[in-house]
């Protein structure tokens, strides 16, 4: 069967954006096509996939078709993916499908959110679409709600306090201040991050994401194409996704993500790999408690040791077996929903190629995963990439 | 005289009828607390009454949310207050006073001795917030539960209706035909647990639905429970000035307003925590 590599990707900075859709896309687009090394074209391209929540309802209907319109792309056809937060994860996915069918050659797969032109009112009701809207948000949740009911039952089932939060928040913003992409580019003392304003108990504003406009674009293309579009192509070795109960209070347990250690499983088996072989991983940290949760079921850490993990600063770049979040993760990079998925290859594509930011190049790195959740865990896509096609 | 605790409320048991008053008063007359009404007072003198005899046809004065007062009651005929085969009556004073009456019954309405006084200018405001939150003109960006949407799930929603399958309870019901739900029998599941979890969400934080009243509570309660009878479930927190959650607290579940929107009331169950 053929064989998948990420021959181009590139996004937009991350964060609050002068741009609407159609000018972010043009960016992203434009960055990720002069990134394939030869032999490209936007005509070349047979399928595109372009994850979006559509937040705002500013282009609900058709947000894929507006788009093309402004990457050179007039007459693909194209679709929007909508799995709320992994929505470009899984256009990823259904981009690497195509072309593993056989019916494509060249792919494109995308993100994009537009966030911070709204009001504070309406952006509320934006941030809470993807629960489960009888029964969780009747009952007053939205994500850091959500996650702030996991964190605190982490803490009670095991060895680990909001200070293991607090190194996970410390570390991205340390990786994010020396991202030129990222959405927050300083970093933050324990101390401060330790006492910030109390958004959903036990989670304080330094354990939440922005909220991020942007964009993000990969071109991925068969082998037998790829070749003449590059000598350094990234290869998509193993991909897996899985969806669970949307609802947290019908899993069995909540201080763990059933979806991500499925999706994980199949990626790993695809690629015959093992975690003790991922050398970077940009995990799904939309609040620093998913980090903590991410370690565990990507296999990383033990179950109940997560918390550890951070504490530790094993995930630090370079300082411990696999660098978790070298782009800053959501926390410091940044999370346009739509974008976040796609976006986290785009770090990868970089950091195999050996083209990251010099500063927080991960050595010797040859083998990278992306981890894309949707929601509090209801959907998951896993990727693992490799400098090695096998 | 001094009422039982029932569900938050004051409620005095009589032979031939059950009065449900408002703990909370405003210069000395009974007011509704921040997400109660005739609706879900009325809710509590039924509940309160079955315990005692079989309800069969209750008439329900304008003002109360007949539906809502069915589905959380398991009432399956109802009526308007004109029924003649009526032989109970549900009746609405000019304070949060709510009596459950056999038809004809002569009630004598005692003044009891439990009063908690409210802060004026919070319960003012509190008022104008649910009337501008039901007000037509206000184009919430909320939840959008419609109300056949609501409808579909007052039972399990109001009830605790939930479903046994291969005796296990399962809540809130599933609607597959294919696995062996579709031919379980339907039982009420017991409002009560134990907290599992549980957050506050800054006013900030809160969902838009609740834009209006979560500042004017400090934020929105939720906790996740492990209900007695298995599954699991979220609420809102209901009545916590006096109590904190804490892992294991034992809880019950009440009805009352979750949130407005176009003129039509959401009710729900929220958890009361239950202080030693």
């Amino acid at each position: 069967m053929v064989d998948v590599a990420v021959v181009g990707a590139g996004q937009t900075r991350y964060g609050n954006h002068a741009l609407g859709l159609k000018g972010m896309w043009a960016e992203a687009a434009r960055n990720a096509f002069a990134s394939v090394d030869s032999d490209f074209e936007p005509s070349m391209v047979d399928e595109a996939f372009i994850g979006s929540l559509a937040f705002g309802g500013a282009q609900l209907g058709n947000t894929a078709a507006l788009l093309t319109e402004h990457s050179d792309m007039d007459g693909v056809p194209v679709r929007r993916v909508e799995n709320a937060c992994a929505s470009s994860g899984f256009a990823l996915r259904d981009a690497w499908m195509a072309i593993k069918s056989g019916q494509a050659d060249v792919v494109v797969a995308g993100g994009i959110e537009k966030m911070n032109d709204l009001t504070p009112e309406r952006r509320r009701y934006w941030l809470g679409v993807s629960g489960d809207t009888e029964w969780e948000r009747l009952a007053g949740l939205t994500f850091p709600g959500t996650y702030a009911l996991m964190a605190r039952r982490y803490f009670h089932e095991f060895d680990s306090t909001h200070d293991d939060l607090v190194h996970v928040s410390v570390k991205n913003h340390l990786h994010g201040s020396m991202n030129p992409q990222a959405h927050i580019q300083k970093e933050v003392s324990f101390e401060k991050a330790s006492g910030g304003f109390m958004v959903a108990d036990p989670l304080t504003l330094y354990d939440c994401c922005p909220t991020s406009d942007g964009a993000s674009c990969v071109v991925l293309a068969a082998d037998h194409v790829a070749k003449r579009m590059t000598d350094t192509p990234v290869w998509i070795r193993g991909s897996g996704a899985a969806s669970d109960h949307l609802a947290l209070h019908d899993r069995p347990s909540i201080t763990q993500l059933k979806a991500t250690q499925v999706a994980a499983k199949k990626a790993y088996g695809m690629a015959n790999l093992a975690p003790r072989d991922i050398d970077l991983a940009e995990v799904h940290d939309c609040f620093t408690i998913a980090e903590v949760l991410a370690t565990e079921d990507l296999g990383f850490a033990e179950r109940g040791e997560g918390g550890r993990f951070a504490r530790e600063g094993q995930g630090v770049l370079n300082e411990g077996n696999v660098t978790v979040n070298a782009s800053g993760g959501l926390k410091a990079k940044g999370h346009p929903l739509g974008a976040t998925g796609t976006g986290q290859v785009v770090e990868v594509f970089k950091q195999l190629r050996g083209q990251a930011d010099e500063k927080r190049q991960v050595d010797d790195a040859e083998v990278g995963l992306t981890h894309n959740v949707g929601g509090s865990g209801a959907t998951c896509a896993v990727h693992v990439f490799g400098r090695d096609r096998t | 005289m001094t009422g039982e605790v029932w569900m938050g409320y004051l409620v005095d048991h009589h032979t031939e009828y059950t009065v449900a008053q408002s703990p909370f008063v405003l210069d000395g007359v009974r007011v509704f607390g921040a997400d109660s009404d005739a609706t879900t007072l009325a809710i509590a003198a039924v509940l309160h009454r079955l315990q005692h005899d079989n309800i069969g046809l209750v008439t329900v004065p304008e003002g109360m949310d007949a539906a809502t007062v069915a589905a959380a009651c398991n009432l399956a005929v109802w009526d308007d207050a004109s029924d003649a085969e009526a032989e109970w009556d549900l009746l609405l004073s000019d304070e949060a006073i709510v009596v459950l009456a056999r038809r004809d019954a002569e009630v004598e309405l005692f003044e009891m001795d439990v009063a908690v006084e409210v802060d004026e200018p919070f319960h003012r405001a509190m008022e104008e917030a649910w009337r501008d939150e039901l007000s037509l003109q206000h184009v919430s960006q909320g939840a959008y539960v419609s109300q056949a949407q609501y409808e579909e799930a007052a039972r399990p929603r109001l009830f605790l209706q939930g479903q046994v399958s291969d005796e296990k309870a399962v809540w809130p019901p599933r609607f597959s035909s294919t696995s062996n739900l579709a031919d379980s029998s339907r039982v009420r599941l017991k409002p009560s647990g134990r907290v599992l979890s549980w957050t506050t969400l800054s006013a900030a934080g809160a969902p838009s639905e609740f834009a209006l009243r979560a500042p004017l509570l400090g934020g929105v309660c939720t906790v996740l429970l492990a209900l007695d009878d298995g599954p699991n479930g979220v609420f809102l927190v209901v009545d916590d000035e006096d109590a904190e959650a804490f892992m294991d607290a034992p809880v019950e579940l009440v009805v009352r307003r979750i949130y407005g929107q176009e003129g039509f009331i959401r009710y729900g169950l929220k958890a009361r925590l239950i202080v030693a």
